[in-house]
């Protein structure tokens, strides 16, 4: 057996982030919410695929060559905003089968004088619209060509769009509520881990075996990055799942734009996990024991309520003198501020600004805050109060 | 030398420790003992960094106790605790680790205290699963497991059946005869006269008696002889110089000798009375000098 050594602060908080870890990976209400997390993601996005599906292709088969009636299916699809797919047919025989099988939608049949379209039971009204464009295109031409008239001269309408990125921004700030409420739900599940560890290790008081090797604020310290890593791991995988997933079910037009609300939305996340759990690692060193956990806890689960409505009510209006405000107060910003970004126009200094006054907050949080649970761990009993925390610390 | 040197401490206006000190030789065993509340536990916190003193120090081996220092301390809680859903070998291996062993030392020092403390079937359990009994074991692995240099242990005996009072006592006296200094507290007396090499009570904040088992009788205030004379008629003692009658029940006499008195005198007394069946020092027991020392309050402070 080798000689015990000398540890580091950093090997200390190390040691006890670990434990955090492996901890919590063998809990299953840990496992659970994760899962749950994950289905409740890609039930999202399926059920926007499914909102999504009035796009469907419509399949239209043809018999034979058909000529110009293919390019023409494609082009009255794409100008009534329909996919059509056209496939080919030996015979009539061999496109009934098709109909009857439902490989196609319907199939054109005799083009020319008295074209027919067969359908299984009754022709959607976009397979309808796309072969009568079709087939009227076609006769229009003909009957042109028949007339001498080769060369006709169309006006084409030129489009002009007042708010071209309507629909992505929409996308965005689905994105970003999205993303709120991925950061609220997470920051709210893991203040609860963070806090029931405090408890626990002041209920079983073996919070004083461990302050015997270390200081309360490497103790507070090594709980917190322990949990964060698997809430930044756990957000990451959401992340990566929600975009990969968005992008390859096509539900989002701009990935680039998706992605970097991800990343905000991710880092926003480191920040609000620092204010949040040393907040609720600090109230719950108040009291000794679960039961008691609800009390101390209500008040900033309340704020995250608040920034997370106040978030929504951002994407509705995100130069509203509420959302600009909130977006830069500390323990709502994370919020509040990427849903703003995604929503409208922030100067870079309002995120700027909203990031140093967090920083600082977490500071200033994790400074007074270790005080307090230093003072607060080995008083088990009733129900501590700061001040008496405060005091036992100095003493 | 560990030493505690002259610790005050204050709750509000409640005055636990006045000035407390003793040292505790490396090998021995140190017996500490008070009533309850008399500041045992407090002065073992101080040592362990968990209160922190108004005045005085702790030191070991001429440097005074800090973080690097307490973590060659093996120190058992008066309030037991353990994380309820870890494992028992991984949980004392963590505990290893929190004084400074390394991953492998960690889990093979583990393994090595868990079998000897009979916990090798429950070495996957959590400890919630485990008796009382068997999780006082595991808390004992956590305090021996990393090889302290120094134990200090709060009631360590409380709550076991006499089979687990002896194995721990086992225990601690190989670590004692390690060369480890070991302080425990404890109310069984009888246990402390047994194992320990020397003795402190505690009362009223101040170290009221130090040294060995030994040591205490002699100091003892008025020694005690018991006589026993069949034949005697009663009060045959009285007329003896310099002797008080405790007790006196058909012929079984306690007597305590006062200024002058002569233990030979009060032999030829009996001699004179018949028979003479018993006749020898009552040993008072580490209880009675408890009260006595506990009882009465002496000004001056046995300090180290």
């Amino acid at each position: 057996m080798s000689e015990p050594r000398s540890l580091s602060s950093a090997s200390m908080i190390r040691l006890v982030a670990a434990r955090e870890i492996s901890a919590r990976l063998r809990d299953k209400n840990f496992i659970i919410s994760s899962v749950v997390i994950l289905v409740l993601l890609i039930g999202t996005l399926a059920l926007q695929v499914a909102l999504d599906s009035g796009g469907e292709t419509t399949r239209v088969g043809v018999v034979g060559e058909a000529g110009d009636l293919r390019p023409a299916l494609t082009a009255q699809g794409e100008a009534l905003g329909v996919d059509v797919t056209v496939t080919r047919h030996a015979d009539e025989a061999a496109a009934r089968r098709a109909v009857e099988d439902g490989d196609v939608d319907g199939a054109v049949l005799a083009a020319g004088e008295a074209p027919r379209l067969l359908v299984e039971d009754e022709s959607g009204g976009s397979l309808q619209a796309v072969v009568q464009g079709a087939v009227a295109q076609l006769a229009l031409a003909e009957q042109l060509a028949a007339a001498g008239i080769t060369d006709l001269d169309v006006p084409e309408v030129e489009v002009t769009a007042l708010d071209p990125d309507a629909d992505q921004e929409g996308q965005r700030v689905v994105a970003a509520i999205i993303g709120a409420g991925l950061l609220y739900g997470l920051l709210i599940l893991f203040g609860q881990f963070i806090a029931q560890g405090v408890v626990e290790e002041k209920a079983s008081r073996v919070v004083e075996l461990l302050l015997a090797t270390m200081k309360p604020w490497q103790l507070l310290a090594g709980k917190i990055l322990g949990l964060g890593v698997l809430g930044l791991a756990q957000i990451v995988v959401v992340a990566v799942v929600g975009v990969a997933g968005a992008i390859a079910f096509d539900v989002v037009d701009i990935p680039g734009e998706l992605v970097g609300t991800a990343v905000s939305v991710v880092l926003w996340f480191v920040l609000a996990y620092a204010f949040y759990a040393a907040i609720f690692a600090v109230a719950a060193s108040l009291v000794s024991r679960q039961e008691d956990l609800g009390t101390v806890l209500m008040p900033t689960t309340l704020v995250l309520v608040a920034a997370f409505v106040v978030g929504i009510q951002a994407a509705a209006d995100p130069d509203g003198a509420l959302a600009r405000v909130t977006s830069l107060v500390p323990g709502l910003s994370p919020l509040v501020m990427p849903v703003r970004q995604a929503a409208g126009e922030v100067a870079a200094w309002e995120v700027g600004l909203a990031v140093v006054l967090m920083l600082v907050a977490v500071a200033l949080i994790v400074r007074l805050g270790g005080r307090i649970y230093a003072g607060a761990l080995l008083r088990t009993g009733g129900k501590v109060t700061m001040r008496e925390a405060l005091k036992a610390e100095r003493g | 030398m560990l030493e505690f040197d002259g610790l005050h401490k204050s709750f509000g206006g409640n005055r636990v420790l006045d000035g407390v000190g003793f040292t505790v030789a490396p090998g021995s065993m140190f017996g500490f003992c008070g009533s309850n509340g008399a500041g045992k536990t407090t002065a073992m916190r101080i040592a362990m960094g968990l209160v922190r003193a108004d005045a005085g120090e702790v030191r070991w081996r001429g440097s005074v106790l800090d973080q690097g220092l307490r973590r060659r301390i093996g120190y058992m809680p008066e309030e037991r605790g353990l994380y309820p859903k870890m494992k028992v070998g991984e949980q004392v291996a963590y505990f290893a680790r929190l004084h400074g062993l390394d991953g492998a030392a960690a889990s093979s020092a583990a393994d090595e205290w868990v079998e000897r403390l009979g916990l090798a079937a429950r070495r996957g359990d959590p400890v919630e699963k485990l008796s009382l009994g068997n999780q006082q074991r595991v808390q004992l692995a956590a305090a021996l497991v990393s090889r302290p240099e120094v134990l200090i242990l709060d009631e360590p005996f409380s709550g076991l059946d006499p089979i687990g009072v002896d194995s721990l006592a086992e225990a601690l006296l190989g670590q004692a005869r390690a060369g480890v200094p070991v302080i425990f507290s404890s109310h069984q007396l009888d246990l402390v006269e047994r194992l320990c090499d020397s003795v402190g009570i505690l009362a009223r904040g101040r170290m009221v008696a130090t040294g060995s088992v030994e040591e205490l009788r002699r100091r003892g205030a008025g020694r005690l002889l018991r006589v026993v004379v069949p034949d005697a008629a009663p009060h045959w003692a009285t007329t003896v110089p310099g002797v008080r009658v405790v007790s006196e029940q058909a012929g079984d006499t306690v007597l305590e000798l006062v200024d002058g008195g002569d233990d030979q005198a009060v032999l030829a007394a009996a001699l004179r009375t018949g028979r003479v069946t018993h006749f020898a020092w009552q040993q008072p027991t580490l209880v009675e000098l408890f009260r006595e020392a506990v009882a009465v309050p002496t000004p001056q402070e046995v300090a180290a």
